[in-house]
């Protein structure tokens, strides 16, 4: 043993690359930041709750807009319509629908662990895919039902 | 600066400010889950509708309420989260400080202009500028 402390636990022989040999000779593990952390689902659903509060913020600016749009009559209305169902408009729409899933099923997941529920390993790593992939499915979900009804034609 | 820590049940409480903001801002997400099923449910039906159903969908009071509610409680929720936004990247007091107001700032003329535009629909009130030199 070169080391000056043993280190306790796993780290002698561990093969997951998560320890790092110290400056000072101690094996520690390796701290959890953004570069030095291996990917998990947790970690993007976290980032992706912050990311969907700014895209949910730049939404109700543009619901404002719509709003201002409405109040000034019909031809205004009319010119916010025709931007809405352009491509751009199109995109958009689609993702402020998954803005809209993301922050129901992601601020859902935020409040459940933030009462110290659903933390096991296993229980963040679910409610975490739910709160990143449930969005994408809903919102295809939700466009095709306004298609198929006609509600908006691409 | 402070006096003796404080417990309630055994759990150190804040010394000074921060734990009421922290919890304003999960009351005001949980109220905003079912307030975004609500917002799906009339993105739904407002979709595509004609300027007639748009207007007839805002004279009912309840769709207008729950509209502005919505809108309202949303900018409560975003002037807090902003806020931490704010405070984990930018480092310099007066350039935080002065964010923080600007954001204040924009969230309520964002809630002002909301409510004002929604009012205006809910009444059926005649297209802007009426009213306003026009």
């Amino acid at each position: 043993m070169t080391h000056p402390n043993s280190t306790p636990g796993d780290a002698r022989d561990d093969h997951t690359g998560r320890f790092v040999t110290q400056p000072n000779g101690h094996r520690t593990p390796l701290s959890p930041h953004m570069e030095v952390w291996r990917w998990h689902v947790t970690m993007t659903a976290s980032i992706l709750f912050r990311a969907t509060i700014i895209a949910a913020s730049g939404g109700v600016v543009l619901l404002v807009g719509w709003l201002a749009a409405a109040a000034s009559g019909v031809d205004a209305f009319a010119a916010a319509g025709g931007f809405m169902g352009s491509p751009l408009g199109l995109i958009v729409g689609f993702g402020l629908t998954l803005v809209l899933f993301s922050f129901i099923l992601n601020g859902g997941r935020h409040l459940i662990n933030d009462t110290g529920s659903g933390l096991t390993l296993k229980a963040a790593t679910t409610l975490s895919q739910i709160a990143v992939f449930g969005p994408v499915v809903l919102s295809v979900l939700f466009w095709i039902v306004l298609s198929v009804t006609g509600r908006v034609s691409l | 600066m402070s006096g003796p820590a404080k417990f309630r049940n055994n759990v150190k409480i804040s010394e000074r400010h921060g734990a009421g903001e922290w919890l304003t801002e999960r009351v005001l997400l949980a109220a905003l889950l079912p307030l975004g099923v609500w917002a799906a449910s009339s993105a739904y039906t407002l979709a595509g509708a004609s300027y007639e159903a748009v207007l007839a969908w805002f004279a009912t009071p309840l769709n207008a309420a729950l509209a502005a509610i919505a809108i309202l409680v949303f900018l409560g929720f975003a002037s807090l989260a902003w806020k931490v936004i704010i405070e984990d990247y930018v480092h310099k007091p007066g350039t935080k400080a002065a964010l923080v107001v600007l954001l204040n700032l924009v969230c309520l003329v964002l809630a002002a202009a909301s409510v004002f535009f929604i009012v205006r629909l809910a009444l059926g009130s005649a297209p802007l500028p009426a009213g306003f030199g026009a």
